[in-house]
């Protein structure tokens, strides 16, 4: 009864946002341009919520919940980083924006491609923005199967339930494109903002009378738990240095707006000026955030003992043990958009990065029809292989953040030099990404997490801006940036 | 101008999150750190206003 309640709730809703896209849509026609990047006409008011629609998912509704709970203060970092990318992406997005409106830009590859006037370095982007898309949706992914498999109080059997809600999420991508996301995230935003209000205030006044009540009661049993130098030396949190919380702050914000989806999100807005406004006033939603921590502590002493990646399931455990069955419906709701629209803009830019940027570029797929099957086809391979990924590694939330992003801020260094005028050559920006991930597949086969305390994406863009320096100071001069413009 | 805009509360939430790694004071039940970088993330949109008004201008 009570998993009939709170499950019924959950696809009440979903099926109220995808209405909510469809009806966003409706009478706009769909080519690459309106579908990809939203006709280049999103205002400001939209651009915010489809910058904060990527941006807040899961990972912020489970993910730094269960990193309060299991590491303590290392998930202030969360609240770092955001705010730190958007004072970047005030400098970067409007050149960016410029560059591509001029000429004709769809895909976050089409940037490399065409500044450095290579085919070759625009394929190697959408092959790296692809395998990184991977371990994200697979956050999604666990996000959706902890959610639902708390909702359906067991009696579920969480990979169907996945299945379907990735099926409803797929239809949905192919039939609103960017314009319909953007629109359903306006429901998911709102959703969102109750059940973090709940869970941050609402539940940790009822335990212990305020959320500074939790914060007390917390550091009465662990005493060290919430500044980062004590917590981090606290054997449970090892591997979280006060350096690698820096560090990890500095590279996450360097790699937010590297994302191919954000980098169409950039592309999608109306003019240069809506980029700096956004870049502005965006950290205010970082505050959310704040939130989520007191409900990670909450569920911390009102339900000890989650061990690792269950930590992510903290505070869910706690509302489904405490509250009644439609409070779970809502709540699990909430987090169920917040897995799947994410998870939706990221199937598309998975699979249109690479049906662009290696298909189409290289004559595989040549007419608009056999393109359009290609980015179908892409779709299901991110699926699947997030599937895959979801039963093999099992890891935290955060965890599969941090993956993805160390990978995807390689092409930070690219994006940065690609705005100038005196760009270097492709193929020194190719170099420095090849050898960015030789590094990080070394790290990662070698089990190393951190070098020196130093988070070791950052370590691998060191390496990659150093090879980019040397192939560019010692390969021949070339004009680059010759290539015709994308827009056919 | 707007790069020091930009640099001020940058620096704060990397080296400064360092230097306030702190419990105390707490602030309105906040541990100091945790207090310090919401207070900085709250500031960050007026120094990024300031520098806005200075491009436009």
């Amino acid at each position: 009864m009570n998993a009939a309640v709170a499950l019924g709730i959950v696809a009440i809703v979903v099926l109220l946002a995808i209405a909510l896209g469809l009806r966003g849509v409706r009478g706009v026609k769909m080519d690459p341009q309106e579908y990809i990047v939203g006709g280049r006409r999103i205002g400001a008011l939209l651009l915010w919520l489809l910058l904060a629609g990527e941006i807040y998912t899961t990972f912020t509704f489970l993910g730094a919940a269960g990193w309060a709970y299991g590491k303590g203060a290392p998930a202030y970092y969360i609240l770092c980083y955001g705010t730190l990318a958007y004072i970047i992406s005030f400098f970067l997005a409007p050149p960016i924006h410029r560059i591509a409106r001029e000429r004709g830009y769809l895909t976050g590859p089409d940037f490399f491609r065409d500044r450095y006037g290579s085919r070759l370095l625009g394929a190697l982007v959408a092959l790296l923005g692809f395998v990184m898309l991977v371990p994200y949706v697979t956050l999604q992914l666990t996000g959706l199967q902890i959610l639902l498999q708390i909702a359906g109080f067991g009696a579920i059997n969480a990979v169907t339930a996945v299945a379907i809600g990735f099926f409803v999420v797929a239809i949905f991508t192919f039939a609103a494109g960017l314009h319909g996301t953007a629109w359903a995230s306006v429901a998911k935003d709102a959703l969102v903002l109750l059940g973090v209000i709940f869970a941050g205030i609402v539940l940790p006044t009822q335990f212990f009378g305020s959320p500074a009540g939790a914060l007390d009661a917390v550091l009465r049993d662990h005493p060290g738990w919430l500044t980062l130098t004590t917590s981090t030396a606290d054997p449970k949190t090892a591997g979280n240095s006060l350096t690698w919380v820096v560090t990890t702050t500095v590279l996450t914000a360097c790699g937010f707006f590297m994302w191919p989806q954000s980098m169409a999100a950039i592309y999608s807005a109306r003019n240069e000026d809506t980029l700096r406004r956004n870049a502005v006033f965006l950290p205010f939603y970082q505050v959310m955030l704040l939130l989520v921590f007191f409900a990670g502590f909450a569920a911390l002493e009102i339900l000890p003992g989650l061990k690792g990646p269950a930590a992510d399931q903290s505070f869910m455990l706690v509302v489904q043990k405490y509250y009644p069955a439609w409070v779970l419906g809502f709540v699990a709701s909430a987090g169920t958009l917040a897995a799947l629209i994410p998870a939706a803009g990221q199937l598309l830019a998975a699979a249109s990065i690479v049906g662009k940027n290696v298909f189409a570029d290289y004559g595989i797929a040549r007419d608009d029809a056999s393109q359009t099957r290609t980015t179908r086809i892409l779709v299901l391979v991110v699926a699947l292989l997030a599937f895959g990924f979801w039963a093999l590694a099992k890891t935290s939330l955060v965890g599969l953040l941090l993956i993805g992003y160390n990978g995807i801020t390689q092409l930070f260094p690219g994006v940065v030099l690609g705005v100038t005028e005196r760009r270097p050559p492709g193929l020194a920006v190719g170099a420095g990404i090849v050898a960015g991930i030789l590094a990080l597949v070394y790290f990662t086969v070698s089990g190393q997490g951190q070098v020196g305390g130093v988070n070791t994406g950052l370590v691998a863009l060191a390496i990659n801006a150093l090879v980019l320096a040397i192939v560019w100071a010692i390969a021949p001069r070339q004009r680059s940036g010759s290539v015709a413009p994308i827009a056919s | 101008m707007p790069i020091l805009c930009a640099v001020i509360p940058a620096l704060a939430l990397t080296a400064g999150v360092v230097a306030a790694d702190r419990l105390e004071p707490r602030i309105l039940g906040l541990p100091f750190v945790l207090a310090w970088i919401v207070a900085w993330v709250l500031l960050t949109p007026a120094f990024m206003w300031v520098a806005y008004r200075s491009v436009r201008a």
